[in-house]
């Protein structure tokens, strides 16, 4: 320990050729380096940032990643092409059918398979409904990261009704791996399909509720206009995506130019910002809460009533398990496909997905045989994270909370 | 591609050019156009083919489009002609692959979840790849499992009939012990004659069977494929050094598979040359002693009478400690060291390093001096090489092989099968001499049976026939006129009638036999047990170089003299300079500059020149006093040498006994400190086979226990005794061992040897040769009528066999005396009686049973089983010359005990 | 939308118009039913899908279902089942689990053992409460997982139907799933 001198001494200095003016030390001024995180609960999770700071101000931030990494890429090239849908319940946590939904289209893309079209409305119903559930939890914490702890209580009530929802669909709140190649595990109940158009009722003038809280609240304002400004321009060369993206103004989401799933059937409108700050990005997702009520409803309407939820091709999919019980073929295909997993083509494949973050996307090559060779994930949050010293330069060290919120960060993904 | 009976084998057949899915491709006119196809590259489902075998043609997958013919047609059955236009894939030929899929399928039973072979089944693959889905009138063969077997369990439910099974049998193995069978409705495969099967047990009908339909009864139902780990290992029985898959689940070992199996089934049957890829009995079904009970896994030292374990630092220290005060106290020369030819190359190597740097003494051995070394020693001396001659490619191009004193189907059953393909696929001759029916002379063109211990009274003869019926290679001889007339001089006064009358063999078959040897453009001589483990062995060889030699088949290429080796390195033994006559490399422990060398390397001073005692020399040293410490590794001499060695009584006069070893055996339990030492399975390392290839021994699994690998043993024991051995890795040796023994591993082909006899043929070799001939030892006498030895079995390798349950279930000690019928019946014995075996040294009371193999006048015991200690009463002889213990051999009286 | 005048905008700042917005809706609130509950006092009632603890499930009459052929194993993807079978010897050919584990730290509740057995003898039921002081309790082993087979044997047999597993009233099919079938079909045979 230094003396309480020698901390004085660093402190105040002295200047040596008159020693008579201690008595009037003059304040040293450098740059401070500050750790921020991994334990700071703002950072929505274990990121760290080293922000450098100039009193107040961020003069230069450095993202520090890699305290979540599982290994999850690695672990895709040890199991088969069936067994790798669960670890991707664990990329972005909060919002596990869009990652199922986005890597089975993509081994489904390898796979160059059709799905039947009840699945496809199944799937882009339920991709749809955890767009709410991702757009509220984003909403519900960044409101509680500056501030609003109310709006935070009734998102997550929300929340809520869909995640019981989800259990009652798949039997998992979280970690649903409800997707399968080739289609879904399990088709809707007439309760489930009840309950959803019931939502579907519910849940607009909820919608309303919670921009009261926020769309005039003088602090949110303060805190949303005009913070971490990131222009059309720049938020493209970052490779941004998704409603970050759209803040700024670019009209890009994969549902329109991709148009996968039932979305081609569906009516909706891509909302897009004009600022590309916080504000905008806050809006559009509300927006896009709307926009998803109004595709889960066409949905439910144009959904055929009956038809099959998996592809039958029995090169990849699985056969009913009654016809496994007394059926050599069907039991053999129930075998191969678990112990061996399905050979799929040499080749490489990239899909993306929008998923309520931005473009999640699967790059998978193949060298033919039941396990991929490789695997990559195109992590919207990894992505922005690297925009975030772009966007935090300049602003003042509160408004850091603020801007890992308006990408809606979730480590799981970004560390992969 | 596969060449078929119908085809000349040396190239006279015509070269024709067929076109191939729209691909010009040439090929040999006749074979089978399903070879022709995958030489290609183009993959056609196939479930009944194999290419060791010829086509069979029962599954109907094969099938390609021929044009100009309606039908798709069979394409392993039919012939490739000129001109062909064949497509191999289109829809429909898919279907028609398809249906016949169905076709299995509609049989078989719904048993993939109990199944040992799902996910590892042809069926299982085929009916994924053509996407069968629904089948109507599916039905159930209901056919009771034939569990009769010892080792294998027949499903013949599971069965599709492709006869891959009898094919190989038959085929490659030339045993032909199944057959189908119609019982019940269904082509069955069933042992011959629908009995138990009881055959040789190697188990290939397991490897190459497509579906579960024929199990190992060792593990059946405890896994399945995907829970295993495979190790690609070497097996460690016998000098063959067949590679195979050790098949581990956690720390078990649950199976062994060999490199041939259905999955496999492309190839070049040319390629068999060099191994088939099988396995035989002991190593496939022999695995059981790695994971045993009875491994040791804690070091043990002794308190009193009693060994009790103690941590490894306390042993170690303890070792090391006694180890240094014998040292100081007796000098260096009173350490000797024992290590078994079961070892790595990496630890016999760091184990004669260990004696004589560490030590510094000279006195050490390997288990190579049972045999092996009298093969080695011979034909350095003669030839300059210290191994055999020939590949096993050229043993099955031979034209002719002379086999002597190997029962070689059941002591190295795998190199046998190179002998058999020689018999089946290039109409080799074979003369078998021994001096039992055995398997091998069941296929042989010259089965001869000689009395016992006859066998190198029988090459003298052979050497006299050559030169009495003039079959001498006038060029070769021409060059050592001399050597040749004292050959001639030398064996002159044998008598063919008296070797026929002693041997059992008629002169004409002697003659024949020399001439069928002498003419034959490629001939091979291969020695077994029968020569180097009985008196006079390495003289005995020197007699074989001198046949080679006379009939021009020395150093022509394909032609040469071969041994066979019982334990996995003998060879390797032999190359790391194990034995006191040897330095690394085979040198001479002499050779001024190889000392120079490795006194360079290992910054030491070797031991001098003078010094030196091999196994018997060392046993007596303890036995007189003079050597004080002996350290041994995996070698067990108590259990292995008749009492007239005295072992035991030289063990107990040692003041340090160190055994390391898996297992406590017999000479452990006398030890001071017992370290547990760690089976192949656990090791990483080399071995070289009897042929010279030096392979990879892998670790499949972890060391069991507390147990140790051998040489990190050495390097703690060296280190505990203030020298520095820095290895930390096997690598760290083969690093050492690479500057030393340049180009030694040869990327695990055999290095050709070719031998110079010049020096042999001009110095001394006419003294040496008169001796040699002047031997008339052999005179079987009234008194003790009976040969007595002690035969190898198919189902065990040494004593480390005996602990693998596996085996023993097959081959269990009886603990009877082994006799021929007729001779029995002479004694008015049966099985129920005890008969008295009486030799000059002892005698002994034992059962006895009746064995069809054995010659009259003869009597055998395995070897390896002491129970009871029939070895005792074997006299005991050593070489003079190689130090080698010859101990398989008695005359014996038989008698009916009161 | 025509703009609010600026006296308007004034008002609604001076007196924080948004604020008494907000309370308002808050204040509603107040009038609701509460959503939350007092767990463990009170439990939310789980739907049958649920994918909780794992367990093994017999025959109507008793006998394992569980035949050992290890698929389940192969497909979990996080390697937390172990399975050691042999060969039932009072049976004949009957192959079974003699040891069946799930090491339920490792399970990642996905379901797709029981997807994959070919016998249904694997089902998941409510249980979630798995709270221990030791670890190694948390290692399922055999007896375990039937006793929790049979404690809740209506929701194992309900997630079972649930997830199209098994048709109602087909579970007690006993012995269809008794291989080899063709033992089986020797014994329904000579009981006819």
């Amino acid at each position: 320990m230094a003396s309480l001198e020698d901390q004085r001494s660093t402190i105040y200095k002295v200047d040596p050729e008159h020693p008579e003016t201690e008595s009037l030390p003059t304040l040293r001024t450098e740059e401070l380096l500050l750790n921020m995180g991994p334990q700071h609960p703002s950072t929505h999770g274990v990121l760290k940032v080293i922000l450098e700071l100039e009193g107040e101000r961020i003069v230069k931030s450095t993202p520090v990643l890699g305290f979540l990494h599982r290994g999850v890429e690695k672990l895709a090239e040890d199991g088969t092409y069936q067994q790798f849908i669960p670890h991707t319940d664990r990329l972005d946590y909060v919002c596990a059918m869009y990652n199922n939904y986005a890597y089975c289209r993509a081994v489904e893309k390898l796979m160059d398979m059709a799905i039947p079209e009840r699945a496809e409305y199944l799937r882009t119903i339920v991709a749809e409904v955890q767009r709410i559930i991702g757009h509220l939890f984003w909403l519900g914490t960044q409101a509680l990261d500056i501030g609003a702890m109310t709006v935070f209580f009734y998102t997550f009530r929300d929340r809520e009704i869909l995640l019981d929802w989800f259990d009652e669909l798949c039997g998992a709140r979280l970690t649903t791996s409800w997707y399968r190649i080739g289609g879904v595990e399990r088709d809707f109940t007439p309760s489930l399909e009840a309950k959803i158009r019931q939502f579907l009722d519910y849940f607009p003038p909820k919608i309303d509720e919670y921009v009261v809280f926020l769309e005039k609240n003088r602090i949110w304002l303060a805190r949303t206009r005009g913070v971490a400004v990131i222009t059309a321009e720049d938020a493209l060369s970052f490779g941004l995506s998704g409603p970050t993206l759209r803040g700024s103004g670019v009209d890009y989401d994969l549902r329109k130019y991709e148009s996968y799933g039932a979305y081609p059937k569906c009516e909706f409108s891509v909302p897009v910002g004009k600022n590309g700050d916080t504000y905008d990005r806050y809006w559009i997702r509300v927006e896009e809460m709307r926009e998803s009520i109004k595709i889960v409803q066409q949905c439910m309407d144009q959904m055929p009533k009956e038809g099959a939820i998996l592809a039958d091709v029995p090169s990849v999919t699985l056969p009913p398990k009654d016809r496994v019980f007394t059926n050599l073929e069907s039991m053999i295909q129930q075998f191969k496909l678990f112990s061996q997993g399905f050979d799929a083509p040499a080749g490489e494949v990239y899909c993306g997905t929008e998923a309520h973050k931005g473009e999640l996307g699967f790059y998978i090559v193949s060298t033919g045989g039941g396990k991929p060779y490789r695997l990559k994930i195109r992590a919207p949050s990894f992505i922005h994270m690297g925009a975030f010293d772009e966007m935090a330069r300049g602003y003042m060290i509160a408004d850091a909370v603020t801007i890992f919120g308006t990408y809606d960060i979730v480590m799981g993904e970004c560390d992969r | 591609m596969a060449l078929k009976p119908v085809t000349a084998l040396d190239g006279e057949a015509v070269t024709i050019d067929l076109s191939i899915d729209g691909q010009t491709v040439s090929a040999t006119e006749g074979v089978s156009l399903y070879d022709v196809v995958s030489s290609t590259g183009k993959v056609v489902p196939a479930m009944c083919y194999h290419y060791t075998f010829d086509p069979f043609g029962s599954c109907g997958m094969c099938l390609v489009t021929v044009e100009g013919k309606k039908a798709p047609v069979r394409s392993c059955t039919a012939k490739a002609t000129a001109g062909m236009v064949v497509t191999t894939e289109s829809e429909d030929l898919f279907l028609a692959r398809k249906k016949a899929v169905e076709k299995h399928l509609s049989v078989h039973p719904l048993d993939c979840p109990v199944c040992d072979a799902d996910g590892h089944c042809e069926l299982q693959d085929m009916a994924f790849e053509h996407q069968v889905t629904d089948l109507a009138n599916a039905k159930q063969k209901n056919i009771p499992e034939d569990t009769r077997s010892l080792v294998l369990d027949f499903n013949m439910n599971r069965c599709i009939a492709c006869g891959e099974c009898i094919n190989i049998c038959k085929d490659v193995q030339r045993i032909d012990a199944l057959q189908f069978m119609k019982k019940g409705g269904f082509t069955q495969v069933v042992a011959k004659g629908d009995q138990a099967l009881d055959c040789e047990f190697c188990g290939d009908c397991l490897a190459v069977c497509p579906v579960g339909a024929i199990t190992n009864k060792y593990s059946k139902y405890v896994y399945k494929p995907w829970q295993l780990k495979k190790t690609l290992t070497t097996c460690n029985y016998c000098g063959d050094g067949c590679q195979m898959y050790v098949e581990t689940k956690d720390t078990e070992v649950t199976r062994v598979t060999s490199v041939l199996s259905w999955k496999n089934k492309w190839g070049d049957r040319l390629d068999t040359a060099n191994g088939h890829g099988g396995l035989c009995v002991r190593g496939r079904f022999g695995f059981q002693f790695i994971d045993s009970q009875a491994r040791l896994r804690y070091p043990l030292v002794r308190a009193g009478k009693e060994l009790k374990e103690k941590p490894w630092i306390e042993a170690l220290d303890f070792a090391a400690a006694r180890l240094q005060e014998v040292k100081a106290t007796y000098g260096p020369q009173a350490i000797a060291g024992l290590m078994t030819a079961r070892c790595t190359n990496e630890e016999l190597y760091l184990f004669q390093k260990f004696m004589r740097m560490v030590i510094g003494t000279n006195h050490l051995d390997s288990s190579a001096r049972y045999g092996h070394l009298n093969f080695v020693r011979a034909v350095d001396h003669a030839l300059g090489i210290s191994r055999m001659m020939n590949t096993s490619e050229e043993i099955t191009k031979a034209k002719a092989i002379l086999l002597v004193g190997s029962n070689i189907t059941e002591t190295n059953p795998v190199a046998s099968v190179r002998v058999k393909q020689a018999i089946g696929v290039y109409k080799a001759q074979v003369i078998v001499v021994d001096s039992a029916q055995t398997n091998i002379a069941k296929l042989a063109s010259y089965p001869l049976m000689v009395t016992p211990g006859t066998e190198g009274l029988f090459v003298q003869g052979l050497v006299h026939s050559v030169l009495a019926q003039d079959l001498v290679d006038g060029e070769v001889t021409g060059q050592f006129p001399d050597a040749l007339a004292t050959l001639q001089q030398a064996t002159a006064h044998l008598s063919l009638e008296e070797i026929a009358r002693q041997t059992g063999v008629a002169v004409e078959q002697i003659n024949a036999v020399a001439k069928i040897f002498a003419e034959a453009p490629t001939s091979i001589i291969m020695c077994g047990e029968g020569i180097v483990r009985q008196p006079d062995g390495y003289a005995n060889v020197l007699n074989l170089v001198d046949l080679a030699w006379v009939t021009g088949k020395l150093g022509k290429p394909g032609c040469g003299i071969n041994t066979l080796t019982e334990e996995a390195n003998e060879q390797g033994a032999v190359d790391m300079g194990a034995a006191p006559e040897f330095l690394p490399g085979s040198v001479s422990f002499h050779d001024q500059a190889a000392r120079e060398k490795f006194s360079q390397a290992w910054n030491a001073d070797l031991p001098v020149v003078e010094q030196g005692e091999n196994l018997m020399g060392i046993l007596e040293g303890c036995r007189r006093g003079d050597i004080k410490a002996l350290y041994v590794v995996g070698e067990n001499p108590l259990a292995t040498l008749p009492a007239s060695c005295g072992v035991e009584e030289a063990l107990s006069k040692l003041e340090l006994l160190i055994c390391q070893d898996p297992f406590l055996t017999e000479t452990a339990q006398q030890a001071h400190v017992v370290f547990p030492a760690c089976t192949f399975a656990e090791k990483d390392g080399t071995v070289t086979n009897q042929e010279g290839k030096v392979q990879f021994v892998r670790p499949a699994l972890d060391p069991l226990g507390e147990s140790v690998l051998d040489w990190h043993i050495i390097v703690g024991l060296a280190n505990a005794l203030g020298a520095s051995m820095e290895y930390e890795t096997t690598q760290d040796i083969q690093t050492e061992m690479r500057k030393l023994l340049p180009a030694y591993y040869n990327l695990g082909q055999p290095k050709k040897v070719v031998g110079d006899p010049s020096a042999y043929f001009t110095n001394g070799y006419n003294d040496e040769t008169m001796a040699r001939y002047k031997n008339t030892r052999f005179e079987a006498t009234n008194s003790r009528p009976f040969g007595l030895r002690l035969v190898q079995l198919l189902y065990h390798s040494g004593k480390l066999s005996t602990q693998a349950s596996g085996l023993m279930a097959l081959s269990p000690n009886t603990g009877s005396l082994l006799m021929c019928a007729e001779d029995m019946e002479r004694l008015g014995l049966s099985e129920t009686d005890q008969v008295r075996v009486t030799s000059d040294v002892g005698s002994i009371e034992l059962s006895v049973q009746a064995d069809m193999s054995l010659m009259p006048a003869s009597c055998a015991f395995p070897e390896h089983f002491n129970d009871p200690p029939i070895k005792d009463i074997i006299p005991m002889e050593c070489d003079p010359v190689t130090g080698v213990p010859y101990f398989k051999l008695a005359r014996v009286t038989v008698e009916k005990a009161s | 939308m025509s703009s609010p005048s600026s006296t308007k905008k004034f008002f609604d700042a001076v007196l924080f118009k948004e604020i008494w917005n907000a309370m308002k809706v808050t204040f509603k609130h107040m009038f609701h039913r509460p959503m939350t509950f007092e767990y463990p006092r009170e439990k939310r009632t789980i739907p049958d899908a649920h994918r909780g603890a794992l367990g093994l499930l017999r025959y109507d009459d008793g006998q394992e279902r569980c035949v050992g052929c290890d698929l389940c194993e192969a497909a979990c993807p996080s390697r937390c089942i172990k399975v050691i079978s042999e060969e039932d010897t009072s049976m004949p050919l009957q192959r079974y689990a003699s040891e069946f584990y799930i090491d339920i730290t490792k399970c990642v509740f996905c379901g797709y053992c029981v997807e994959a057995c070919p016998v249904n003898a694997l089902a998941m039921t409510k249980v979630y409460e798995f709270s221990t002081h030791d670890k190694r309790d948390l290692l399922f082993d055999k007896t375990r997982l039937y006793e929790i087979g049979e404690q809740h044997i209506d929701d194992a047999k309900r997630y079972l139907y649930a997830h199209n597993q098994e048709k109602k009233g087909e579970e007690s099919r006993a012995y269809r799933y008794h291989f080899p079938q063709s033992v089986q079909r020797q014994q329904d045979a000579s009981s006819l």
